[in-house]
C-alpha cells in the first residue's frame, strides 16, 4: 500500500522537473559549444591560462609596506584610523579595569545574579558554577581578558549591527544594497577578516576587535532589519491610526515589536564574537584564545582543554542566558521587577566590596585543578593504542592513509585535470540546476575570479579537500541525525556533546587529530568534520522532527514499517532541511579549510597562515580572497532558491 | 439619538483608488474608468479597489459598508484618514477638505476626530491592557496619570476590570477586541471606525460585541462607520447600508429599503434569505386602510417591524392600523404581513435615504 | 531624521572625548592589558616553539619574582612580532632568526626599535633524519644519496616521491628551491605548525620508522627523539641571496633579542635585565624540555631552573 502512495510523487517530481532542467542543460551546452571551442583555441591549456591571470601581489604588497611605513605619520592614520584604534584600547582597558576592580567574587556575584533576574536560578547557579570553573583551571585573568575584548566587541557589533539593521528595516533601498552583502558576509570563514584590519591596524587588540565586530555585527543587522519589517502590518496600521509622528511608531512600535528578534541577533552576535575572539589570538588578541595556541605550540592537549573548557563554558552561559531572556518576553512582567533588580545589583556591589576588603581581588593560586595531566594521560594512551596495528580494522594512521590515496588523491587530481573551462560549466550547471541564472552567474564569477587570482591549482586542492569533508560530514551527520531524531535517549545524550564541539576551540582538537591521523591532508579532513558535524546533525534531527505527524500517522496507518516511514516519508518530507545541513556543511567545512592548514591541509588555508606569519599580507590576502570566492561558489551552488524551495514543498 | 441633519461628518465624493503602475490616469481618463476590473487589470496592470464611490455620512448615525472579500470595502475606510492615500476624489470630515491636509494637520485628525478599530485588533504585544488603551493618550502627550485615569475609565465602561495588568496575549479574542474598542474610544473621537472589528471572533461573542456597540452608540450616539461582510450584522447595526461590489457602491439606503426593494439582481441575491419581517417595517407593509379600518384593531408604530405586526394580527385576529401619534397612517393586515414574508410585495420604498431612525428604533434582529 | 544626526554629533563627540582631540598615533598606544591596577607591566611575545617559551618564561619569572613586575605574553610570530614591537604592543621579542628586512625598517630606518643584544644561543636550521635509522645506514646523511632512500621516506601524502616535512609556516625555508635545485626525488609536505610535526615526528619515532624532516636547533625534542643532520652543499655568505636559486644548506645564526625603543629607554630595571638576559643552549633546551616533554607550566618551569642557577641570572640583575 505504502509504496502505490509513494510512487506517484515519485514519478511526478522528475516529470515536473524534466522541463526546466532539460531546456536549462541544452541552453548551457549550447553556450559552451559556442564559448568553449573559442575559449580553447585562445588559451588552450588544462589549467587556469595566464594570460587571464592579474598579479595582485605587487600593488598588495606596496599598499602594505606603504602602510607600515605611514602609519605614525599619514593624517588618515592619525586622524582616523588612529582614533579608532585607541577608541578600542581604551574600551577594552576600561571593561578590563573594572573586572579587575571586581575581584573574582564580585564578576561572579554581578554574573550570576543578572542570570537570575533575567533566566531564573537553575541558570544562575550554572553561571556561578562557570566562572568558578574558570578559576579553578587557572584561568580567571585570560577570562577577564577575553571578557572585556568581548564586552568591546559585543557593543560596538550590536550598535553597528542594529543601525545597519535599522536603515534596511526601513528603507528598501539601503535593504536591497545590505541583503546581498550581508548574506554573503554569513557564508564567510572567519578568518578571511583578519588579514585586511591586520594590514590597517597591526598585530593586537585593536585588529582582533574590529575584526570581531566585522565578523558579528551582520547577524545582528540581519535580524534586525527581519523584525522591523517583519512586524504585524496591522499593528503598525492600528499606531499610525491614531496620529503617531514617524519617531514615535519607530521607538513605541517598531522596535519593541521586533525585540524578539534583537535579542536573537544579540544572542547571535554573542557567540560568533565569542568564536572570533578566540581565533583572533592568532593576530595577537590576547585571553584564553592565546592560551590556546601557546599550548599548542608545546603541544599540550591538557594545557589547551583547560583554556578552551573556560571558552565552552561563556559560550553555554551566554548562549542560555540570552536564549532565556528571549523567551521570558512574552510573559507578565513580575512584580515590583525593579526592586529585585535593586536587590541584585546591591548584592553584587555588596560581593565585590567584600572581597576588595578581604583582599581577595585575584584569584588564589592554591585553589587549583591541574586537569592537564589526566587529559595528556588519556591522548597518549588513545594514540598508543588506535595509532596503527589494531587487529582487523587497521590503526587509525592506515585509515588516513587510504583515505588520502584512495579519496582525496583521485579527487584533486581529476579536478586539476579538467581543463579550467569544463570546471566553469560543471559550476554553471549546478548552480543553474539548483538555482537561478543569478545564482549561476555568481557562482561562475566566483569560481573565475579565482583564476584570474592566480591561485587555480592551489584553489582546486583545497576544494577537493572540502568535497571530501563534506562527503563525510553528511554521511556521518545523517546516520547521526536520523539515530537522534528516532530516539529521544540518543538525542538527550548527544545534545551536550554537539553543545561542546560547537563552541570548543578549533585549536584543541588539532594535536588529537594528528596524533591519530599524522600530518597531511587526511587530518585536515577530519578537523574540518569535527567541527562541521554537529551542525548538520542537529539540522537533520530539527527537520526530521519537524515532520508533520499526521503524514507519519497515516504512514504508520497503512502499516508502513519503520524503515518504509524514513525512506518514504520523514526523508522527502525533511527536504528543505536536509539541502539546508548541506548548505551548512559546506560552509562550516570551508570555514576550517585555515585551521586545517595547521595540520598538513596546505593549498590556500597554508597560503593564508604563512601570509599572516611571515608578514607577507599579499600572500595572505590573495589566498583569502579566493576562499572567500571558493565559499561564494560553493554556497551558490548548493543553496537552494527560494521558488525551488517553494516548488519542491 | 434622532434624525440629525446639517453638516454631514465625513462627506466622500467620486473618490477612486487605483494600486499600481501610474495609478493617476485611470480615474482620469473616462475610458479606463469604464472598464471592469479585469480589463483595466489587463489593459494598465493596475487594480482599482474603490472606484468613484461617494457617500455622506452623517452625525450620530451607524454607517455600515457592506461587501464581499475583495469589493474594497477596507481600502475605502483606510481611505478616510489617508492610512491609504486616495487616487482621486475628495474627502471631507465636517466641511474639512482631508486630501488637502498638511501631515500636522492629518496627525491631528487621527489623533482626535477618528479612531479606528482593526480586524485582528492591532494590540501592542508588548504592554499591559492598560497601557495599550493608553496609547492614543500617551503619543498626544498626556501625562502618565492622567491618561492612566481616563484609560481607567475605558477599561471599565467596555467591561474589562481586573485586566488592566494584563497582556494582550493573555487575553481571549473578544477581550482583545473590548481592548482595541477601549483604545479608540479613550481618544474620544468625533468618528469611529470599524474595519471588519469582529469577523475574527466566535459567533457567540460577536453576538456579545455586537450588543456591546449598540449599546455604546445608544449611550454616547457616536458617529460611526462599521466595515462587514456580514450581512445580518449589517442589518442589525446599520442605519443607512452601502453595499459595495467591485469597488463600486452598488445600493446606498435603509436596511429595509436594501431588503424590500433591491436596487439590482446581486443585491436580490444577496439579501434573498434575510428574514424580512424582522428587517421591513410596517410603514412599507402597509396599504391605506378603509374608513372602519381606521377605528379599530391592534395599533402599531410606523417603524414597527413586521414580525411585530404579525404576533399582533395573529392575536386579535383583525389587521392591525399603524398608528402614528392619533393618526392612522393605514392598515397590515394578513395578506400584507404574508406578501412581505413570501418577498412578492414590493410596494414602493420611500427614495434612498428619506428616513433615518435613530438608535431608539427597535431592531432585535435575531 | 532629527534624532539620527543627534546621535551621529553625539558619537563622534564622544569619540573625540575619549580619545582626546587631535592626532591619535596608533602606532604608540600599549595593549589594553597593560599597567593594569597600578602594577608595571611588560609585555612580551612568545614565538609559537617552545625554546622561545622558556626564554619568556624565564624571563617572566624574574621580572615578577625578582622586580615585582606584571608581565603579559603575546603569542606573534616572528614577522608579525616585530611590527607589534614596533608600535609597542609588545616591548620586547626574546628571540630573533634573523630579518634583514625588518631591522633595516624598524631599527635603522624608523629607529621604533632598538637590539637587545645576543641571546647567547646559536640557531641552526637543517634537514634530519632519526640517528636510529642513520645508524642501519649512515650513507643517507649525506644528500647526494638521499634518492637512495627516496621510497623508504614516502607516506600517502607525498604520493609517488620521499616525504621531506617541513613545519609552521612562519619559520625561514628554502626547502621547495632545494628538493628542485638539488634534483631530489622528494616531494616538500607542510606540516602546517610545529606542534602537528613534533606529534608527526613522535609518531614516527615511536614506531621507529624512517623519516627526513626540516628541524633546528636548538630545540628540546633532539633529547626525545635524536636526529641527525643530513649534510647539505655548504653555505657560503650570500648563496641564499635568490630564493628561486638556493642550493646550499642553512646558516648558523647567532639569536638575537629586540626591545622596542621607547621601553628601552624608560623601561627601568625590566628593560634593563632583558638588555643583560644572556644564557647557552643548554640552558634553554633544559626549560624547554621541562615545559614540554615534562608538562610543567612554564611558570614551574622556570622556577626550577631560576632556584638551580641563581648565579648565571643574578649577573643579569645588576
Amino acid at each position: 500500500m505504502a509504496t502505490v502512495t509513494t510512487a506517484a510523487p515519485r514519478i511526478a517530481v522528475p516529470g515536473v522537473l524534466k522541463h526546466p532542467v532539460l531546456r536549462k542543460l541544452l541552453l548551457l551546452a549550447l553556450a559552451a559549444a559556442i564559448l568553449v571551442p573559442l575559449a580553447n583555441a585562445r588559451w588552450a591549456s588544462g589549467t587556469w591560462p595566464a594570460a587571464l591571470t592579474v598579479d595582485f601581489t605587487e600593488p598588495l604588497t606596496k599598499a602594505s609596506v606603504w602602510i607600515i611605513d605611514n602609519r605614525d605619520s599619514h593624517p588618515l592614520f592619525l586622524y582616523f584610523f588612529g582614533h579608532i584604534s585607541n577608541a578600542v584600547v581604551l574600551a577594552v582597558r576600561a571593561v578590563y579595569l573594572v573586572l579587575l576592580a571586581a575581584g573574582w567574587a564580585g564578576v561572579t556575584a554581578a554574573a550570576s545574579l543578572v542570570a537570575w533576574r533575567v533566566a531564573g536560578f537553575r541558570l544562575a547557579a550554572g553561571t556561578g558554577i562557570a566562572f568558578l570553573a574558570c578559576g579553578f583551571l587557572g584561568m580567571w585573568i585570560p577570562t577577564m581578558q577575553t571578557l572585556a575584548l568581548m564586552v568591546v566587541a559585543v557593543l560596538a557589533s550590536v550598535a553597528v549591527g542594529a543601525l545597519l539593521g535599522l536603515a534596511a528595516g526601513l528603507s528598501d533601498r539601503m535593504d536591497r544594497i545590505l541583503r546581498p552583502v550581508l548574506d554573503t558576509m554569513q557564508v564567510l570563514p572567519a578568518y578571511a577578516y583578519l588579514l585586511p584590519v591586520v594590514l590597517v591596524f597591526g598585530m593586537g587588540v585593536p585588529a582582533a576587535v574590529l575584526a570581531t565586530v566585522v565578523y558579528a555585527a551582520p547577524p545582528m543587522a540581519r535580524l534586525t532589519a527581519l523584525g522591523l519589517r517583519g512586524a504585524d502590518k496591522e499593528v503598525l496600521e492600528a499606531v499610525e491610526s491614531l496620529g503617531t509622528t514617524a519617531r514615535q511608531r519607530l521607538l513605541t512600535a517598531r522596535i519593541p515589536l521586533a525585540r524578539k528578534e534583537l535579542l536573537l541577533g544579540l544572542n547571535q552576535t554573542i557567540m560568533m564574537a565569542l568564536s572570533m575572539a578566540v581565533i583572533a589570538s592568532v593576530i595577537g588578541a590576547g585571553g584564553l584564545g592565546d592560551r590556546v595556541y601557546q599550548a599548542l605550540g608545546s603541544v599540550d592537549v591538557g594545557a589547551a582543554l583547560a583554556a578552551g573548557i573556560p571558552i565552552v563554558l561563556l559560550a553555554v552561559v551566554l548562549d542560555r542566558v540570552t536564549g532565556a531572556a528571549g523567551e521570558a518576553l512574552g510573559d507578565e512582567p513580575q512584580p515590583n521587577g525593579r526592586a529585585r533588580w535593586a536587590y541584585a545589583l546591591v548584592a553584587a556591589v555588596a560581593v565585590a566590596v567584600a572581597g576588595r576588603l578581604a583582599g581577595r581581588l585575584d584569584w588564589p593560586d592554591a585553589w587549583a585543578l591541574n586537569i592537564a595531566e589526566p587529559v595528556n594521560r588519556a591522548v597518549d594512551w588513545m594514540t598508543d593504542h588506535l595509532y596503527s596495528g589494531v587487529p582487523v580494522i587497521g590503526g587509525t594512521a592506515d585509515w588516513a592513509a587510504h583515505f588520502t590515496t584512495w579519496v582525496l588523491d583521485p579527487v584533486r587530481d581529476t579536478l586539476q585535470w579538467l581543463p579550467w573551462w569544463s570546471v566553469l560549466l560543471i559550476v554553471a550547471a549546478l548552480a543553474w540546476l539548483i538555482g537561478t541564472w543569478r545564482t549561476a552567474l555568481t557562482a561562475v564569477l566566483a569560481m573565475a575570479a579565482i583564476g584570474v587570482l592566480g591561485v587555480w591549482e592551489p584553489s582546486l586542492d583545497t576544494l577537493s579537500q572540502v568535497l571530501a569533508a563534506v562527503a563525510v560530514t553528511l554521511v556521518l551527520g545523517f546516520a547521526t541525525g536520523i539515530a537522534a531524531a528516532r530516539s529521544d535517549r540518543v538525542e538527550r545524550m548527544l545534545r551536550p556533546v554537539l553543545d561542546v564541539f560547537q563552541t570548543m576551540p578549533q585549536f584543541v582538537y588539532l594535536i588529537p587529530v594528528v596524533a591519530l591521523f599524522g600530518v597531511g591532508r587526511a587530518p585536515a579532513v577530519a578537523a574540518a568534520v569535527v567541527y562541521a558535524l554537529p551542525a548538520v546533525v542537529r539540522i537533520t534531527t530539527q527537520g526530521l522532527r519537524q515532520v508533520d505527524p499526521a503524514a507519519l500517522e497515516s504512514a504508520r496507518s497503512l502499516g508502513a514499517t519503520p524503515a518504509q516511514q524514513l525512506r518514504q516519508v520523514q526523508l522527502p518530507l525533511a527536504r528543505p532541511a536536509l539541502l539546508l545541513a548541506v548548505n551548512q556543511g559546506v560552509v562550516l567545512v570551508l570555514a576550517v579549510v585555515i585551521i586545517g592548514s595547521l595540520v598538513g591541509g596546505g593549498a590556500l588555508g597554508y597560503e593564508v597562515v604563512a601570509g599572516l606569519a611571515q608578514g607577507d599580507l599579499a600572500t595572505g590576502l590573495v589566498a583569502g580572497a579566493a576562499i572567500v570566492c571558493l565559499g561564494l561558489m560553493l554556497d551558490r551552488v548548493t543553496q537552494p532558491t527560494e521558488r525551488r524551495a517553494k516548488k519542491g514543498a | 439619538m434622532s434624525t440629525t441633519t446639517g453638516t454631514p461628518v465625513f462627506s466622500v465624493e467620486g473618490l477612486w483608488k487605483v494600486f499600481g503602475p501610474k495609478a493617476h490616469r485611470v480615474p482620469a481618463d473616462p475610458e479606463l474608468a469604464a472598464l471592469t476590473p479585469a480589463e483595466l487589470r489587463t489593459r494598465t496592470g493596475c487594480t482599482s479597489a474603490v472606484r468613484d464611490v461617494s457617500f455622506d455620512v452623517r452625525k450620530g448615525e451607524v454607517f455600515v459598508v457592506m461587501g464581499l472579500s475583495g469589493s474594497g470595502k477596507s481600502t475605502l475606510v483606510r481611505c478616510l484618514t489617508r492610512l491609504i492615500e486616495p487616487t482621486a476624489g475628495t474627502i471631507a470630515i465636517d466641511g474639512e477638505d482631508v486630501r488637502a491636509m498638511d501631515k500636522t494637520r492629518l496627525r491631528e485628525l487621527r489623533r482626535h476626530r477618528a479612531a479606528m478599530v482593526f480586524q485582528h485588533f492591532g494590540l501592542l504585544p508588548h504592554r499591559s491592557v492598560l497601557d495599550n488603551v493608553a496609547y492614543g493618550l500617551e503619543i498626544q502627550g498626556v501625562g502618565k496619570a492622567e491618561r492612566r485615569e481616563r484609560a481607567a475609565e475605558v477599561v471599565a465602561k467596555v467591561g474589562l476590570e481586573g485586566m488592566e495588568h494584563r497582556r494582550p496575549g493573555q487575553l481571549s479574542g473578544g477581550q482583545r477586541q473590548r481592548v482595541g474598542l477601549a483604545r479608540a474610544l479613550a481618544v474620544d473621537p468625533e468618528v469611529l471606525l470599524f474595519d471588519e472589528p469582529f469577523s475574527a471572533l466566535d459567533p457567540m461573542i460577536r453576538r456579545d460585541m455586537q450588543e456591546e456597540v449598540v449599546r455604546l452608540h445608544r449611550e454616547e450616539g457616536r458617529t460611526m462607520v462599521f466595515i462587514t461582510h456580514d450581512l445580518s450584522e449589517a442589518l442589525k447595526l446599520g442605519d443607512r447600508i452601502a453595499l459595495m461590489r467591485d469597488g463600486r457602491v452598488v445600493q446606498l439606503g435603509t436596511p429595509e429599503e436594501i431588503v424590500g426593494s433591491p436596487a439590482d439582481d446581486y443585491v436580490r441575491e444577496f439579501v434573498r434569505d434575510v428574514p424580512r419581517e424582522q428587517v421591513m417595517t410596517v410603514r412599507t407593509a402597509m396599504r391605506p386602510a378603509s374608513a372602519e379600518e381606521t377605528g379599530s384593531g391592534p395599533a402599531l408604530a410606523p417603524d414597527a417591524t413586521v414580525s411585530e405586526a404579525i404576533e399582533a394580527v395573529a392575536r386579535t385576529g383583525a389587521p392591525a392600523r399603524v398608528m402614528d401619534g392619533a393618526r392612522c397612517l393605514g392598515v397590515v393586515d394578513h395578506e400584507r404581513l404574508l406578501g412581505v414574508v413570501a418577498g412578492t410585495e414590493h410596494s414602493a420604498v420611500a427614495g434612498a435615504g428619506k428616513s433615518v431612525a435613530g438608535a431608539g428604533k427597535s431592531k432585535e434582529v435575531a | 531624521m532629527r534624532f539620527r544626526t543627534t546621535a551621529v554629533v553625539a558619537g563622534a563627540s564622544s569619540l573625540l572625548l575619549l580619545t582626546g582631540c587631535g592626532a591619535a598615533d596608533m602606532t604608540k598606544q600599549a595593549s589594553p592589558f597593560a599597567n593594569a591596577q597600578g602594577v608595571k607591566t611588560v609585555t612580551l611575545s612568545v614565538q609559537s616553539w617552545v625554546g622561545a617559551q622558556a626564554n619568556v618564561a624565564v624571563a617572566q619569572y624574574l621580572l615578577e619574582h625578582e622586580l615585582g613586575y606584571r608581565v603579559d605574553t603575546v603569542q606573534i610570530d616572528e614577522v608579525p612580532a616585530w611590527d607589534a614591537l614596533s608600535q609597542g604592543r609588545v616591548d620586547a621579542l626574546l628571540e630573533d632568526w634573523g630579518h634583514p628586512e625588518e631591522e633595516q625598517r624598524y631599527v635603522k630606518d624608523k629607529k621604533t626599535i632598538v637590539p637587545g643584544g645576543d641571546l647567547g644561543v646559536t640557531g641552526h636550521i637543517g634537514w634530519y633524519v632519526p640517528t636510529y635509522f642513520a645508524k642501519q645506514h649512515p650513507d643517507v646523511t649525506d644528500w647526494k644519496n638521499l634518492n637512495k632512500y627516496a621510497d623508504r621516506m614516502r607516506t600517502a601524502e607525498s604520493g609517488g616521491k620521499g616525504q621531506l616535512m617541513d613545519g609552521s609556516p612562519s619559520y625561514v625555508t628554502n626547502d621547495k628551491a632545494l628538493v628542485n635545485n638539488l634534483d631530489l626525488d622528494y616531494q616538500v609536505v607542510f606540516a602546517g605548525s610545529e606542534a602537528a610535526q613534533i606529534t608527526q615526528i613522535k609518531q614516527f619515532a615511536k614506531e621507529k620508522k624512517p623519516f627526513l624532516t626540516y628541524w633546528y636547533s636548538p630545540q628540546w625534542l633532539f633529547k626525545k627523539v635524536p636526529m641527525t643532520e643530513v649534510k647539505l652543499p655548504e653555505y657560503k655568505e650570500g648563496c641564499d641571496a635568490d630564493a628561486e636559486k638556493v642550493a646550499c644548506a642553512y646558516p648558523h645564526t647567532p639569536l638575537q633579542k629586540y626591545l622596542n625603543a621607547d621601553f628601552a629607554k624608560s623601561g627601568g630595571e625590566a628593560a634593563a635585565l632583558l638588555k643583560k638576559f644572556k644564557w647557552t643552549t643548554e640552558d634553554q633546551n633544559e626549560v624547554s624540555l621541562m615545559i614540554a616533554e615534562q608538562k610543567l607550566s612554564p611558570e614551574e618551569a622556570a622556577k626550577k631552573w631560576v632556584d638551580s642557577h641563581e648565579s648565571t641570572w643574578k649577573a643579569w640583575l645588576s
